[in-house]
């Protein structure tokens, strides 16, 4: 493979990794708000531990969202700094915004909500995940908005061999990204949904003695997927104008167009299958009763999370062989002089670390799930400051 | 304009030096001051509460960098890439080490993901000094000899000074606990990286993006600041006293 092949190579693997788990960031972020929120209202001691039980498996799923996403944030100048000097001036703005008012606030929030139990007011600890939520959202929006403005230069015009800003407002009403954002985030609310529902699942089917926590958890696991379906197959409908008024072929290739396939196949089928099957056995809780369909919902849990990955694949190839498209082509935005030896180490490195690291939280999430609302570490108490002498002035 | 957004920046990397210094600097020491896992633990949770809040400056900083000075984003990362990518996944194993050390049972277990956030705390360290001196330079072609490894060296020990005073500020034990020494420590550990910026200014100004770029960030971003300020005091007023919580 030659360097380009590599650089875009490592950038789908990391983007494809971070997606993985932002994905379910977005979806679990609202739930663990709503039951937090729920609990500080209400004092139920099930909403406190449905709090902490789901909001350490989106806090374990977070860490790896963190180290994917920073590699993400610098490839850019890494690997691609004939973007950032052909369009940066105008991509830049939304990536900026995205760190300074989203992500900063979204890690500052989220680092108040972790270690804040025990310690901040309950109204005010509620706020922080409310906060982390919205600004996680809003960092969804200003990435689909510099994601989009590649699929189609919006607001921009070229002067001087360089595109300029000409019309901030155009970035956000570009006909990529008014479908494209709902869609991305409903996918989301499905996987959260999803994932809710198959450790829900687990639990039932072992006959843990949580049987009350997780036939609620069940519910608002359908109930979740339910809605984040019906939103994720309305609106990717919804893309096939705009795309094809912006991007005419691009559905025409290989690989977009199988993977188009698989998505909607899932999408689709998984769809009528929540609506039609899974939301109505909520009725008498006839779900969380019948064991035998257990093993089914835990089987699809996936399901959501493959077509995230095939609906990247989609938008991302299709658009081929353009990085701005119709203006800058991908190999032209390699970084000159670029080395295949840099590209090989530096994929080994981030594709070996990162899968690596991913392997292990998927493990750790799998055990957490599996320990159950019994033993869970997220507010847990907390260690005295004067339990023994700190040996600071052995050095 | 550019003005503005050259101070942004400068402020930026002088804040994440003295911030995150600390944690770089204290996981440097881990294992000179954390003998035991118990230490460990401790040293761990009084940094904790303050990592995700510090390390989210270096993400900001690479946000306006590209926001800000597009074309200089691209040149410095690329010249820079072995360090770069040397940062990075240094940056990745530190926050693995610290987001995994205690979740799952077994001293093997907490050993390797300590190890892990030693290492990476020492890479941060080592790839920071070679990347200022190499900035410093003004980007020289090939950015690893002995300047950018006495750099990184220097820095380490700085920055383990830093995460010293830390220690003894938030645990309160021995003569150093005082907050002025903290204060001391993080003007020293952000110094570096000041005297590199006043350098590289009259490089960075001539290289900002157009004004109608810059002003659609500063109508965005200014009238947040406040918030971003506040949010950083308050995990200051938070966490700064009391018993140390056990997440991490
Ligand atoms: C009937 C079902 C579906 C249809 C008709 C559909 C349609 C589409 C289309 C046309 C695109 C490409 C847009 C572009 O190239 O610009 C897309 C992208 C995408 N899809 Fe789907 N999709 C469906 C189901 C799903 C499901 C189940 C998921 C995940 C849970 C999903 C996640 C995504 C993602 C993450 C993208 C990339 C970002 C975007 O363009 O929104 N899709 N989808």
């Amino acid at each position: 493979m030659d360097v380009v092949g590599l650089a875009r190579m490592q950038f789908a693997v990391t983007g494809s990794l971070h997606f993985l788990f932002v994905v379910l960031t977005l979806g679990l972020a609202p739930l663990v708000a709503i039951m937090h929120t729920r609990y500080a209202i209400g004092g139920n001691p099930l909403h406190e531990r449905m709090t902490r039980f789901w909001g350490q498996i989106y806090v374990i799923n977070y860490a790896l969202g963190i180290v994917t996403g920073l590699v993400m944030e610098f490839q850019f100048g890494l690997s691609w700094s004939g973007l950032s000097h052909y369009a940066g001036d105008v991509f830049g703005a939304p990536l900026a915004m995205e760190t300074l008012l989203a992500f900063f606030l979204e890690s500052t929030f989220l680092g108040l909500w972790i270690f804040g139990w025990h310690r901040l007011p309950r109204g005010l600890h509620v706020a922080c995940i409310w906060l982390v939520t919205l600004t996680a959202y809003a960092s969804a929006l200003f990435i689909m908005v510099a994601n989009s403005f590649l699929q189609n230069p919006a607001g921009s015009a070229e002067e001087g061999g360089r595109l300029v800003l000409r019309d901030f407002g155009a970035l956000f009403t570009n006909p990529t990204l008014v479908f494209a954002l709902p869609h991305v985030l409903s996918a989301g609310l499905w996987a959260g949904g999803f994932v809710v529902m198959g450790a829900s699942a687990y639990h039932l089917y072992r006959r843990t003695p949580e049987r009350e926590f997780f036939t609620r958890s069940l519910r608002i696991g359908v109930l979740t997927a339910f809605v984040g379906s019906l939103f994720t197959v309305g609106f990717g409908y919804a893309q096939f104008g705009p795309v094809s008024d912006v991007q005419p072929d691009k559905f025409h290739g290989a690989v977009p167009g199988v993977a188009l396939g698989l998505m909607i196949m899932i999408g689709q089928f998984v769809q009528f299958g929540v609506m039609f099957v899974l939301a109505p056995l909520l009725i008498r809780d006839l779900l969380a009763r019948w064991r035998w369909l257990h093993p089914l919902l835990m089987i699809m849990t996936p399901l959501p999370f493959v077509a995230a990955i095939a609906g990247w694949i989609v938008r991302e190839v299709g658009r081929q062989p353009w990085l701005v498209y119709g203006k800058l082509s991908v190999a032209d935005a390699l970084t000159p002089g670029l080395t295949r030896a840099d590209i090989t180490a530096s994929f080994a490195g981030f594709a070996g670390v990162l899968g690596l690291l991913a392997l292990v939280d998927y493990v750790l999430i799998a055990r957490a799930v599996r320990r159950g609302p019994g033993r869970v570490a997220l507010g847990a108490a907390d260690l005295p400051v004067t339990a023994e002498p700190v040996p600071a002035h052995s050095l | 304009m550019d003005i503005f957004w050259f101070l942004t920046f400068a402020v930026l990397l002088a804040g994440y030096f003295a911030l995150e210094g600390f944690d770089i600097g204290l996981g440097v020491l881990l294992p000179v001051l954390g003998r035991s896992p118990a230490d460990r633990d401790r040293l761990v949770g009084a940094m904790a509460p303050f990592v995700l809040a510090n390390e989210v400056w270096l993400v900001a900083l690479a946000g306006v960098l590209f926001g800000a000075f597009p074309v200089l984003e691209g040149q410095a990362l690329s010249r820079l890439y072995p360090l770069v990518v040397a940062l990075l996944l240094a940056w990745i194993v530190r926050d693995a080490g610290l987001w995994f050390r205690r979740r799952a049972d077994g001293a093997a277990w907490r050993l390797a993901w300590d190890g892990a956030l030693w290492a990476g705390s020492a890479g941060l360290a080592l790839a920071w000094g070679a990347i200022l001196v190499a900035v410093a330079r003004g980007l020289p072609a090939s950015p690893l000899d002995v300047p950018a490894v006495a750099g990184g060296v220097a820095l380490l020990a700085l920055l383990a000074w830093h995460g010293r005073t830390f220690a003894a500020w938030r645990l309160r034990s021995g003569p150093h606990g005082s907050g002025r020494a903290l204060l001391l420590s993080a003007c020293a550990a952000a110094a570096p990286a000041v005297l590199v910026m006043a350098a590289a200014a009259a490089h960075m100004l001539g290289n900002a993006a157009p004004d109608q770029t810059l002003t659609v960030l500063s109508v965005m971003v200014v009238p947040v600041a406040p918030i971003l300020a506040g949010a950083q005091v308050w995990v200051w007023r938070t966490f700064s006293r009391g018993a140390l919580p056990t997440f991490f």
